[in-house]
């Protein structure tokens, strides 16, 4: 039983950073149609920045506030990645709109990019963010121990997914994005300005992706490859829950986080999450269009 | 007309790669290293050619091709392992715990076995993924991204079964199917091996463009220009489509097993998904939609890679090879030799027109001095009179 529980808790773990890792994604490839594999590389940016507050604070602030840090570095973060986001998508994305494969390919660019700038700034060595003091350890119930950290990682990816919902569902620009995106021109007529959706809904994006950096940052040490770990997953709980919902982005990374930590008790850690991917590439083949689909009846 | 240049530059292109084992003979190169740094170029161009087949002819954008090029090659390397082995079981499988050598190596102990199953496997892969994904109608960035995460899957396996792969390390300490290719005292080795590479790549360059030239190619090009209204003509859309990805793979491997012969080892680095993406960049760089494009992007960017990613330039290398990839997707979508062949007729046009001026303005002047001639005439005329 404590087993289960465990694996359980482990499973929602795992579901929950699959899912912040994908929540920016499904924004920007679910409602824009952009393929962005720059992203991964504004999860780095998130953890970066995290790790540079960090710094600054063991050096300017005084002993008994240094916990704060990571309290500062989650809107910093968001702010960073937004406004990288923002500029990604002036330069270069605002010229690729209905051209999905090229704008996969032209942000594989910018993603060679941003990751050779990491390497140049804070070199190729991995570099630690130490989890603030309020993070550390974990409450014990019988013998399980659910640590703060990863209890922390679930608490926020809750916070983004309210807060998304409620742009998105609840508040005047979600509707015009969702105006925009359902249909540009009928939009536009009705004197929305859908350079500024576009360009908000892409940095929101990667803003998002910068906070689950931020989150990420607490599990291991942060390198340039951090956000390629990440990416693989990320586009396969989009596809997998069908584009252009957060619902489907949700149901996805539960299947794939659970599926891989009950694996994970058969074998070892990599092949479990190959053998899920296998999975779910058979049942896109049975549904390619993912387990839930907006419908339409365009052809091309 | 077209294609004629595109045959002309390639039979150049060709005859400057016969040349260079001559350059080494005649001691105008640095060292034997050049010569095999190109024969994996030429390994790469074949993987080009492979990739443009789908991608620029047909549309498919394949994030997997890693897979193939590391299938092709892990069969080559495990051959070529028992070879110098004698077809003993390898240091890394008793470190594993393994007593006799496993099935799957046994399947490549013999020469033509491993040719077969070099291509055999890899086809058969291709085959599965490509007809059931093309049957469902996954297409465009949908088949990317599974692309991807089934390379992804298999670089994992082939990394956790170390037993039998060798994990990380991968399998090194090889020599070539012709000996050695090392050292200056296996140089007739390494030029045997340069021209029948060589051989290899002009022949992959024939049969595409023997297939693209063909009604078979237009086919091709009007899947990707629109494949439903393809549909609604009448032709199976998800045949043609299995076919060029089985030959592509086909193609990907041969290329893979070639370079395990100039390499000397194989990692499943060459199986990860940048290096698959690595050489959609090739493509897109050179020129997708043209063959001759894919071959030049592939020599262009590996040169400069080779000779740019040592010494200070390494850190430059990655921002001018991810800006050079942006901007040729976003402004020239025809890469180098759509660029070329968009601007050279401007250029010819351009050119002609100023040598029609000039020769107008020639005509002119000379209209003007038999004018004036004339008109001389005219004025002497009366003077006989």
């Amino acid at each position: 039983m404590d087993q289960f529980i465990n694996t359980l808790f482990n499973g929602l773990s795992l579901t929950s950073i699959i899912l912040f890792t994908s929540l920016g994604l499904s924004i920007t490839f679910g409602l824009m149609r952009v393929i962005n594999m720059a992203h991964g590389e504004f999860i780095m940016i998130g953890a970066y920045t995290t790790y540079v507050v960090q710094t600054i604070f063991t050096h300017i602030v005084p002993e008994q506030f240094q916990s704060w840090y990571y309290i500062v570095a989650i809107p910093i973060a968001f702010i960073i990645s937004f406004a990288i986001g923002s500029i990604l998508e002036i330069t270069v994305i605002s010229r690729l709109y209905g051209r999905e494969i090229d704008s996969l390919l032209a942000t594989f660019g910018i993603s060679l990019i941003l990751q050779q700038l990491a390497r140049t700034i804070f070199g190729t060595q991995g570099v630690n963010v130490t989890a603030p003091d309020f993070l550390f350890g974990g409450f014990k119930i019988g013998t399980i121990t659910f640590s703060y950290n990863r209890l922390f990682i679930i608490f926020s990816v809750i916070m983004c997914l309210g807060l998304i919902w409620y742009i998105m569902y609840r508040s005047a620009f979600g509707k015009q994005i969702r105006a925009v995106m359902q249909n540009r021109n009928m939009a536009q007529c009705m004197g929305i300005n859908s350079r500024r959706v576009d360009n908000i809904t892409f940095s929101i994006g990667s803003g998002i992706a910068g906070i689950a950096g931020c989150s990420i940052s607490l599990l291991g040490s942060v390198d340039s490859t951090l956000g390629q770990n990440y990416i693989v997953y990320a586009f396969m709980v989009v596809v997998l829950g069908g584009v252009g919902n957060l619902k489907g982005s949700i149901i996805g990374a539960a299947i794939i986080g659970f599926a891989s930590i009950f694996a994970e008790n058969y074998t070892s850690a990599t092949l479990a999450k190959a053998i899920v991917l296998f999975i779910v590439i058979l049942f896109l083949q049975k549904r390619p269009q993912g387990l839930f689909v907006v419908k339409s009846r365009n052809l091309d | 007309m077209k294609y004629k240049v595109e045959n002309i530059s390639f039979a150049t292109l060709a005859l400057i790669l016969a040349i260079i084992p001559l350059l080494l003979e005649l001691n105008l190169l640095a060292g034997g290293s050049t010569v095999i740094f190109i024969g994996k170029c030429m390994s790469y161009a074949i993987v080009a050619i492979g990739i443009d087949l789908i991608w620029g002819y047909t549309g498919i954008l394949s994030l997997g091709h890693g897979l193939y090029f590391g299938l092709g090659a892990y069969g080559m390397a495990m051959y070529l392992k028992l070879v110098s082995t004698g077809g003993q079981i390898t240091d890394f499988m008793h470190i594993g715990g393994l007593e006799e050598l496993p099935f799957i190596w046994t399947l490549f102990k013999y020469l033509p076995n491993t040719l077969f199953f070099m291509i055999a496997i890899p086809a058969l892969v291709a085959f599965l993924v490509g007809y059931v994904i093309f049957k469902n109608r996954v297409k465009g960035v949908y088949f990317s991204i599974i692309s991807q995460a089934l390379t992804w899957a298999v670089y994992s396996i082939f990394i956790s079964l170390s037993p039998y792969t060798n994990g990380n390390v991968g399998i090194t300490g090889i020599k070539s199917l012709f000996g050695s290719v090392k050292g200056d005292a296996n140089r007739a080795n390494m030029y045997l091996l340069f021209y029948v590479t060589l051989g290899i790549l002009i022949l992959t360059y024939v049969i595409a463009k023997f297939l693209t030239q063909r009604k078979f190619g237009k086919i091709l090009i009007a899947i990707r220009d629109g494949e439903n209204r393809t549909y609604f003509s009448g032709y199976n859309v998800c045949l043609y489509k299995t076919f060029i990805y089985v030959l592509s793979a086909i193609i990907t491997a041969f290329a893979g097993a070639i370079f395990v012969n100039f390499n000397g080892s194989i990692t499943p680095s060459e199986m990860t998904i940048e290096f698959s993406i690595m050489m959609v960049i090739w493509v897109a760089v050179g020129g997708r939609g043209t063959i001759i494009g894919a071959v030049l992007g592939a020599f262009i960017i590996n040169i400069g890679q080779y000779n740019l990613s040592s010494g200070i330039f390494v850190e430059i290398w990655q921002y001018i090879i991810g800006a050079i990839f942006t901007l040729t997707i976003l402004f020239f979508k025809g890469g180098l030799v759509g660029l070329i062949s968009e601007q050279s007729p401007i250029l010819i046009k351009k050119f002609q027109q100023k040598q029609e001026q000039k020769q107008e303005q020639e005509q002119k002047q000379e209209h003007k001095q038999t004018k004036q001639k004339s008109e001389q005439i005219i004025i002497t005329k009366p003077k006989e009179v």
